[in-house]
């Protein structure tokens, strides 16, 4: 088990970082070099405005709204799992540093619940997001267009998913926040080291398969159609060039 | 595969690649979004038809020869060769679009498919497999440039003729096709026929405008067949004569691709800032029916109008309003299709597909959309602003039985003029 724990949880985690952001940047580096289109590809309505552009690219961005309009069903799937991946993401800054202000409010135990219903959902939702991808995409009419890759990241993402709520349903009420900071934190000042709780509590072969899976993703993140994440800014941004 | 050809094949995406390509290839999610938006996959079901699967045959050979982990895992992106299976699926699926970009309006990362597949187009061109009848036109129309003076007589003479008609409708002796006048403000390019021209001409006289006929078509198949050269080359030929005469301003008739390869992709094949002033003929004449140039009376086009908006003029050209306003102007009796404007239906007839009658079946069947949105409109009269478009709805309209007239919008706006002259037919 701790043995297990060192190779996912920490050394994976370095190794994951490094091939991460430089794969992230070495992305953005190609893009950035490449030429930019001699035509301009823009469509119509197009903002005069830069302000305008600009407000049109976080919309066409972040909500997407011809896309809903034409197949709302996919839609409201896609929009609820990157919500709740947003949410997810947040959640876990608290490996990093509690919330400000929100435990004084809620108290401790407040805070407990709080956490567990917001990652709960979040969970949820990300859990049915990916079940339903993997459904649309091996039973609809064009699954042909699915290539081993798409596969590949939902499997990926089915693994971080599940074993995260795993973590959260069976050991949400056993092993808190502070836990997990003590052991991040550790990796962060470069001086790794596996808190006893941890080890004592089980949740040891969650942790260590959800960081497996995550170690798995985000390594292959840069490598694969996930670069959407930045990408989409940019292609969207074109629409109104 | 022969590694010469491999060579050349690659090395046309490597000259072709730029940041939105190479995006495009790099982001797409193959979510499938863009299945409903394509008129030709929404018609025939035929995957080969979906629009981001068009898109993965060149992102097939791009993981393979462009990225590290396609070179090393192809499997996991079923990356291969541009081999004889792959250039005979990226043909049918790259001739047949029609440029719409419906798709990229829906996408949620706006990628352009047809930009991906005008690489697919150089990369057939390369290995020999480019539309013959494409080919042959846009060659046609190069020579005709080359070649000018032995064509000139019969252009002159053919425009003496449509000269009579335009006297005949505008019932004054004095109207004119003015033929090469120099220091003339605008230089009109119209399309083959005197149809395009005729409508033209009787409202440029009524308008008093000092214009002047080019001697070439705006039509561009060079473009359609997706060599740039050839396009250039086809486009030159009326850049060059605006430049003789001393032009301010060119207009461009009533097709769509004529204005967009003007107003959008000139500049960056020339390398060179376009020198003059770039209209459709649509803009010129609102103009001139809100500056009270023209008198158009409502009343004398009878029958409930309704208006398609051609994706290279609209959705891709930005021509929303102009069109209709000069519809509205002749009739109270307008009705819009539904969805309209940046969401109008392609009708299934642009990109060149109606020259290529190996395409006859999808073309049609492609339709289907456009006939049920004419249909849910009770319309009688069509207006359409694009020679592609017409064409394809004639045919529909016999197809299925639609009883309707199918209009070019200058035609309507002449039948619209109080006129001395006779009433001409439509078209
Ligand atoms: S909608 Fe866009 S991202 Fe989705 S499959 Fe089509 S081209 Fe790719
Ligand atoms: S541009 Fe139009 S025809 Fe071509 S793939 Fe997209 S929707 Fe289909």
């Amino acid at each position: 088990m701790e043995t297990y724990l060192w190779i996912t949880s920490v050394w994976g985690i370095y190794l994951t970082a490094i091939v991460f952001f430089g794969g992230m940047a070495w992305r953005i580096y190609q893009w950035a070099t490449t030429p930019k289109s001699p035509v301009r590809l823009g469509m119509f309505p197009k903002p005069k405005s830069g302000a305008g552009r600009f407000g049109k690219l976080l919309a066409d961005t972040f909500i997407a709204p011809q896309s809903a309009k034409i197949e709302p069903t996919m839609w409201i799937f896609a929009m609820a799992f990157h919500v709740a991946a947003l949410g997810a993401f947040v959640g876990h800054l608290r490996l990093i540093h509690e919330f400000p202000f929100l435990p004084e409010w809620l108290g401790e135990a407040g805070m407990n619940t709080f956490a567990a219903w917001s990652g709960s959902i979040a969970g949820i939702l990300m859990l049915v997001g990916v079940l339903f991808w993997i459904v649309r995409r091996t039973f609809g009419p064009y699954k042909s267009l699915s290539v081993p890759e798409d596969y590949l990241l939902l499997f990926l993402l089915l693994g971080v998913v599940a074993m995260g709520d795993h973590m959260r349903f069976v050991y949400g009420g056993v092993v808190h926040a502070a836990t997990y900071r003590e052991w991040f934190l550790s990796l962060m000042t470069f001086k790794p080291e596996i808190p006893a709780e941890l080890l004592a509590s089980n949740v040891g072969v969650s942790l260590g398969t959800h960081m497996l899976f995550t170690d798995l993703l985000l390594m292959y993140f840069p490598f694969s159609k996930l670069v959407h994440a930045i990408g989409a800014f940019s292609s969207n941004l074109v629409r109104s060039e | 595969m022969d590694s010469t050809q491999l060579t050349t094949l690659t090395g046309v995406i490597d000259k072709k690649m730029n940041r939105q390509l190479k995006q495009y290839m790099d982001i797409c999610a193959r979510c499938a979004i863009c299945k409903d938006a394509c008129h030709q996959y929404v018609g025939t079901g035929d995957f080969k038809y979906l629009p981001a699967r068009r898109a993965e045959l060149i992102r097939q050979i791009y993981k393979k020869y462009f990225t590290k982990t396609g070179e090393f895992v192809p499997a996991l992106y079923e990356a291969r060769d541009p081999d004889e299976n792959l250039l005979d699926e990226l043909y049918d699926s790259t001739y047949a679009c029609t440029g719409c970009r419906r798709c990229m309006y829906y996408c949620p990362f706006s990628i352009d498919t047809a930009w991906i597949l005008s690489v697919a187009k150089a990369i057939l061109i390369a290995a020999g497999k480019g539309n013959e009848m494409l080919g042959q036109l846009a060659d046609a129309a190069i020579f005709k440039g080359d070649n000018a003076e032995m064509f000139n007589d019969v252009m002159v003479s053919g425009f003496e003729d449509i000269q009579e008609e335009v006297r005949a409708i505008t019932g004054n002796p004095n109207s004119r096709v003015p033929v090469n006048k120099e220091g003339a403000d605008i230089l009109y390019v119209a399309l083959a026929g005197a149809h395009s021209i005729r409508p033209a001409a009787v409202i440029f006289e009524e308008a008093g405008e000092n214009w002047t006929i080019s001697m070439f078509e705006a039509a561009n198949y060079g473009f359609f067949y997706g060599d740039v050269e050839k396009a250039r080359l086809i486009t030159k030929r009326y850049i060059d004569e605006a430049k003789r005469l001393g032009v301010k301003e060119i207009v461009v008739p009533e097709c769509g691709h004529a204005y967009r390869v003007a107003e959008f992709f000139y500049e960056a094949w020339s390398k060179e800032p376009m020198p003059f002033k770039i209209s459709h003929i649509l803009e010129k004449v609102d103009q001139y029916i809100k500056a009270g140039r023209i008198t158009v009376d409502k009343g004398l086009i009878e029958g409930k109008v309704t208006y398609h908006d051609p994706c290279q003029l609209g959705r891709n050209g930005g021509k929303f309003e102009e069109p209709r306003d000069i519809v509205k102007a002749v009739t109270d009796n307008f009705v819009d299709l539904t969805p309209n404007r940046a969401e109008q239906w392609c009708c299934g007839g642009g990109g060149g597909i109606v020259a290529m009658e190996e395409f006859k079946d999808v073309r049609l069947a492609s339709g289907i959309k456009k006939v049920e949105q004419l249909k849910a409109s009770g319309a009688s009269v069509l207006a359409c602003p694009c020679e592609n478009c017409r064409l394809q709805i004639e045919e529909l309209n016999e197809i299925h039985e639609l009883g309707l007239q199918v209009w070019q919008v200058i035609d309507l706006v002449v039948a619209a003029m109080p006129l001395k002259g006779t009433k001409p037919t439509h078209a």
